[in-house]
């Protein structure tokens, strides 16, 4: 089990380190100079060589790709001597629109994200879940085609229309919601919960939708095996059939996508968050997209990896628990 | 559970065979009309005594088993009469014929692998199926598992006993479910096709454990299957399942030296004969009824 978990966390590491290469690369290639760009309008020629050698930019990719990997492991400076900016471990470099530490404007963003995303997948895993598992139980009534007909309008609807849709309908016209102000939670939580509240349904409902789908086909598909019959055969009570024989085969699966889908909202919910006006890491991505902020598009896109990896990881191990086929061939 | 029907359903009427079934039919509804897969099949089977069903696929001999139980698929629906030791079993409601599934009438299904849930121990499969009829400590029932395991010849049953179906042999998953079939001692055991995905060797040692068991223990047996041979080993007396009809009905030695219908004789005649292995055989007449079980 611990040279199992090594390897994977060894494979995930070199995955990481290949899409930071990538990452780097593109940007490296396709982006305009960054020295031009931060230097501004009164810029001298001279100027643009101190602030590309106070980058790194006058070294070739290599060397610049390494110093950046270097960063983010150790902590690296930015120049030499006097002017020198030092930036501790994990150094993720500077803005070149605000000079800040790309670092801490993604741990400033982070607990919106979170907090984005942990009501959403609490919300869809109850919603998404039991829906699912009503309408396999219900199979072919009415409530089990109307919920099935909800579901795939919840995953056919984009998420901005969903987001104006509801703001102008729970804000605008019912006024059942205030308008959304960010306020944190210590001071009103009422205020703060509300706040979230749109956010959390416009991101959980295509997900739910989609969990509603899974879990009713993973759940008619284990109703009809064999040891379903088995079990009825024995005389077992038909609550604890549908409890430990159907349940635990049917929401197996469920965990493997709820993993990936979770640890993708870490790396920011980048329409969500633009429509509402959060400031997390997904509208950080998206205003540093339209700036041409490199170092924090850098820095949002390997922490989206970072957790889509990890999430893959935990699902791994986590799955060596839940299903013991799995379990005895790892150990 | 309560306990006035167990009591009723337990308490033999005098002179009742162990099961009695007469004019069994089993009927599905389909979009084009109501169709029959079990038409009007009696039997009877006596403790201790093998009655085996014989028929090709689509002959109604599974139905007529998951009818027994009142196990049938979605819209099935049975008329006719089931009589365990003298109480009928037909129009029971599922609180009811719970009671009776496991605890009085057992059964053990054609593929073993699938039978059993991936999910959980053989142990627990086990223990379940005691401690749904019997209550008690999980010890308590762990306790009989590991005895039912020992009798059906799993070596080191008190270790096995944690073990998942997949760290088994497809001959030992089947002693398994024969051990869970038997934990509860039931009055009739149903074998579906128990020994078909299995290989000939491990076919025999299934067949010699089955009939070693049901001389200890003084089950009655329904064995159904589509190879005669097998039959011929197992069974005390036969019924010839044919398109959901029965087709003849007899004791063993009737049904295979002097069969009656044409049908069920041109079954035996199908059969491969050890001392004339290469004379043309006719094949058995085909059936319209294929793909109904």
């Amino acid at each position: 089990m611990t040279l199992y978990l090594l390897r994977r966390i060894a494979s995930a590491i070199g995955i990481l380190l290949l899409i930071s290469l990538f990452t780097y690369a593109i940007f490296f290639l396709l982006s305009p100079d960054p020295a031009v760009q931060i230097c501004g309008k009164t810029c001298t020629p001279d100027r643009i060589d101190q602030i590309r050698a106070q980058l790194g930019l006058d070294q070739p990719f290599w060397q610049q790709y390494l110093e950046f990997i270097r960063g983010i492991v150790m902590g690296r400076s930015y120049g030499e001597g006097a002017s020198a900016v030092s930036c501790a471990a994990p150094c993720l470099g500077f803005s070149f629109q605000t000079n800040e530490s790309v670092m801490d404007m993604i741990t400033a963003r982070f607990p919106v994200t979170a907090t984005v995303a942990i009501g959403a997948a609490v919300l869809w895993l109850l919603v998404g879940v039991s829906g699912g598992l009503l309408s396999a139980v219900k199979q072919g009534t009415g409530w089990d085609r109307g919920a099935m007909m909800v579901a795939l309008a919840g995953i056919s609807l984009p998420n901005y229309f969903l987001a104006l849709l509801l703001q102008y309908v729970l804000v605008v016209q019912l006024q059942i919601l205030p308008f959304p102000q960010a306020v944190p939670f210590a001071e009103d939580p009422v205020r703060w919960f509300q706040n979230y509240l749109m956010p959390w349904i416009v991101l959980a409902l295509g997900y739910a939708s989609m969990y509603a789908r899974l879990v009713r086909s993973n759940v008619i598909d284990t109703l009809g095996e064999n040891f379903m019959r088995t079990a009825r055969a024995k005389g077992l009570p038909a609550p604890l059939i549908l409890r430990r024989h159907a349940l635990r085969p049917a929401l197996t699966p469920v965990v493997t996508l709820f993993g990936m889908d979770f640890a993708g909202l870490l790396g920011g919910a980048l329409i969500t968050e633009t429509v509402f006006g959060l400031n997390g890491v997904g509208k950080l991505a998206a205003d540093s997209i339209a700036k041409n902020d490199q170092p924090v598009i850098m820095g949002v896109t390997l922490l989206a990896a970072f957790f889509v990896v990890i999430g893959n990881v935990v699902v791994d191990v986590a799955y060596t628990f839940l299903d013991p086929r799995v379990r005895v061939k790892s150990a | 559970m309560s306990p006035t029907v167990t009591r009723t359903i337990s308490l033999p009427v005098p002179g009742a065979a162990l099961l009695e079934v007469d004019d069994l039919s089993v009927t599905f509804p389909t979009t084009s009309g109501d169709v029959d897969v079990v038409r009007k099949a009696s039997f009877a089977v006596q403790h201790g005594q093998t009655l085996g069903i014989v028929g090709e696929s689509g002959s109604g001999k599974s139905m007529t088993s998951l009818a027994i139980m009142g196990l049938l698929p979605n819209g099935g629906r049975t008329t006719g009469s089931v009589r365990l030791s003298g109480h009928e079993l037909v129009g029971r409601s599922d609180r009811e014929m719970r009671r009776v599934r496991g605890d009085r009438i057992a059964m053990v299904f054609q593929d073993p692998l699938s039978s059993l849930n991936p999910y959980y121990t053989v142990g627990l499969q086990i223990e379940e199926a005691y401690r749904a009829h019997r209550g008690g400590s999980r010890k308590a029932a762990r306790a009989v598992t590991i005895e039912a395991l020992e009798r059906v010849r799993i070596a080191d049953a008190s270790r096995r006993v944690d073990h998942y179906p997949h760290q088994f042999s497809g001959g030992m998953r089947q002693r398994i479910m024969i051990a869970m079939a038997l934990c509860l001692e039931p009055d009739l055991l149903i074998a579906d096709e128990p020994t078909t995905a299995l290989d000939v060797t491990v076919q025999a040692q299934i067949l010699d454990l089955l009939s070693e068991l049901q001389r200890e223990t003084g089950t009655g047996m329904i064995f159904i299957t589509h190879d005669l041979a097998v039959v011929s080993q197992v069974a005390d007396d036969v019924l010839v399942m044919r398109g959901g009809d029965p087709v003849e009905m007899g004791t063993a030695e009737q049904i295979f030296s002097r069969p009656q219908a044409p049908y069920t004789r041109a079954l035996l005649d199908a059969l491969p004969r050890i001392d004339d292995p290469f004379s043309e055989r006719p094949t058995a007449p085909a059936t319209t009824g294929e793909g109904r079980a």
